[in-house]
């Protein structure tokens, strides 16, 4: 049910489905995947389970990511998003379902840094190393130029630390460097779990701006993890939402904040006359208190309008947005 | 392969490990060599020690520093393996070579690579101590008498091989520290035991240690009698056998494991 109300937010995701099925079935799946690398979904999530010992750390997940868009990964802590992240990278073998990039498994990408950048949670650097040795070392193991190391180190804003040993490094230039490192290979699918965490302000906001320019501008297909939705509201145009290992909603952002409609508050020592004449302009209205009314079907203007009109004194119209973090804590919490 | 050994390579070269583990060995050789020479000649109950110029002594002493030479190859390979757990670098490591068995055997050829280059510092120290001590003393450095070219392929083939055991037994244990005390526990205190004392020499010839003094057909009388050690074919492949065995340690613990 929850599916086909995906499929019905998101008609063009049929189509891309059906593509891939029929492609899967052929045996030179491999090589014409290869070729319809553009047509295939950038990441796909089918049934995903995994347990550690009596922990369903994911349950039943699917989800897929397209090329040009950014998707936020939301849930709270222990929800299962790191462990999801994981097994897409082949560092973590599902118990079942599939978990695959560009239409494949990540293990059997024969040149996975040029397809897909990953910045995971606890990645850590030798603390003796150069943040340029480090992302060298990579550079050699993948077959990658040289030069990308400080093109990467560069993007991120590293390049005056590029020689310093990572011991050194606040957590921020740490996350900064672990961005370099999903950077060299100049991918096209961007796995990243909680990137935001340890970066300051200045930081988060260069982040946002970051992510955006690869999707919308390099056209990369990004998912990014985090347990905090205000932290990534700006950014993504979908979400999927798990909480206790299993998915309990996805869809594009304003689908998921414009649940309930948008709501006025008015505050008026006459508030009680106010009500009924709002009424008969067509609002739906609630008396919070003695003073204040929440008004649903007009906006702010016509509300205005209506006291102007009755000739009554507003204190106070305040439009109420839907509290996406309320949202989210309801979406999480009231399974 | 090529790609991933000059990375492991880089790894090892980029942090400061190899160069103080290099430094040790050759200050703990030297010292071994300092008393070799001070105590060569000397009669002691009636037993000499053979004297700087006699090709006994030249043997004795080329195949004095290679247990110093195991222990500190061993260390390197179990820190190659667990420091990538340690600092959490397998992650990296597993996203840029995501096919498992390659990255370990990576590491391996690197271990035995890495390995072979001490064996080769060590073997150039030891002429630059020996041959001249030989010389100035007024022996003649008989190769054959002294056995010194067979004790040199043991040292360079068996010290490889205990880089590689340390990378397995890396892979196995995970923990630095814990890896790094079973390291220098089995090669410094419970080899020597098993090969030294002739009734658990049955045990002792058996061991990676025992196999590689058979290799270098060490044949001194230590005062305990001769050691009772197989063939040097056999001592090769048992030490063979040790190193599949460690490799398979090392792809079987790593291969299948979850990286969370
Ligand atoms: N290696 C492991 N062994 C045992 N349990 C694990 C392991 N890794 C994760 N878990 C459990 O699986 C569940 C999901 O964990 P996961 O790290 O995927 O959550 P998360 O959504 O990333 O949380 P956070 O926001 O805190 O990062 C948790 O209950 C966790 O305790
Ligand atoms: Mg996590």
């Amino acid at each position: 049910m929850r599916d086909s109300a995906w499929a019905a937010a998101f008609p063009g995701f049929l189509l891309p489905r059906g593509v891939a099925e029929i492609l899967l079935k052929d045996e030179k799946s491999a090589i014409l995947g290869r070729d319809n690398r553009e047509a295939m979904t950038a990441i796909e999530i089918k049934n995903l389970v995994k347990s550690f010992g009596a922990v369903k750390a994911v349950d039943d997940v699917s989800f897929r990511v397209e090329a040009g868009s950014v998707t936020g990964f939301l849930g709270p802590n222990g929800a299962g998003k790191t462990t999801t992240l994981r097994s897409l990278l082949g560092l973590v073998t599902p118990d079942s379902g599939e978990a695959l990039v560009n239409g494949r498994p990540y293990t059997s990408l024969s040149e996975p840094l040029t397809e897909v950048g990953a910045v995971l949670e606890a990645t850590s650097f030798h603390p003796g190393r150069t943040a340029r040795n480090h992302l060298r070392i990579m550079c050699t193991a993948a077959g990658l130029p040289a030069e990308r190391v400080d093109d990467a180190l560069g993007q991120v804003g590293l390049a005056d630390a590029a020689n310093k040993r990572v011991g050194g490094f606040s957590l921020g230039m740490r996350q900064r460097l672990a961005l370099a490192s999903a950077l060299l290979g100049r991918p096209k699918v961007y796995i990243l779990d909680e990137p935001a965490n340890g970066l300051d302000p200045a930081g988060i906001e260069w982040l946002r701006g970051f992510l955006r320019h690869l999707a919308y501008d390099e056209g990369a297909a990004v998912l990014v993890s985090s347990h905090v939705l205000s932290e990534v509201e700006q950014t993504v145009d979908n979400v999927v939402i798990i909480a206790r290992g299993r998915l309990v909603r996805q869809g594009s952002l304003s689908e998921l904040t414009s649940n309930g409609g948008e709501a006025v508050r008015v505050r008026s020592a006459k508030a009680a006359d106010l009500a009924p004449a709002l009424e008969a302009a067509g609002a739906q209205v609630e008396l919070v208190d003695d003073g204040t009314l929440r008004v649903r079907g007009l906006d702010a203007e016509a509300i205005g309008q209506v006291a102007l009109d009755r000739r009554v004194v507003l204190t106070e119209v305040t439009q109420e947005r839907s509290d996406l973090q309320k949202v989210f804590l309801d979406l999480t919490e009231g399974r | 392969m090529i790609k991933l050994v000059k990375a492991e390579l880089q790894k090892l070269f980029t942090t400061r490990l190899w160069w103080i583990l290099l430094l040790v060995m050759l200050l703990l050789v030297g010292v071994f060599l300092a008393i070799f020479i001070a105590v060569a000649g000397i009669e002691n109950n009636g037993a000499s020690f053979p004297g700087r110029d006699t090709p006994e002594w030249a043997q004795m002493v080329w195949a004095s520093g290679v247990q110093m030479g195991w222990i500190m190859v061993m260390v390197l390979g179990v820190v190659m393996m667990t420091s990538e757990y340690r600092y959490q670098t397998i992650t990296g490591t597993l996203l840029t070579t995501p096919r498992r068995a390659q990255v370990v055997a990576g590491k391996l050829i690197t271990g035995l690579v890495v390995g072979a280059l001490f064996a080769l510092a060590l073997l150039v120290f030891q002429a630059i101590v020996v041959i001249p001590t030989v010389l100035i003393s007024g022996g003649e450095l008989d190769l054959s008498a002294s056995h010194i070219p067979q004790i040199s392929v043991g040292i360079l083939v068996s010290m490889a091989l205990y880089a590689l055991f340390g990378i397995g037994l890396g892979a196995l244990v995970r923990n630095q520290v814990a890896g790094i005390v079973i390291a220098v526990v089995w090669t410094y205190i419970v080899e020597p035991i098993l090969s030294g004392i002739p009734v658990l020499q049955v045990v002792g010839k058996w061991l990676p240690g025992g196999a590689a003094s058979a290799l270098m057909n060490i044949d001194i009388d230590t005062g305990l009698g001769r050691p009772d050690l197989l063939p040097a074919w056999g001592g090769a492949l048992i030490l063979v056998a040790y190193g599949l065995l460690f490799a398979a340690v090392a792809s079987a613990t790593t291969v299948r494991r979850d990286i969370t």
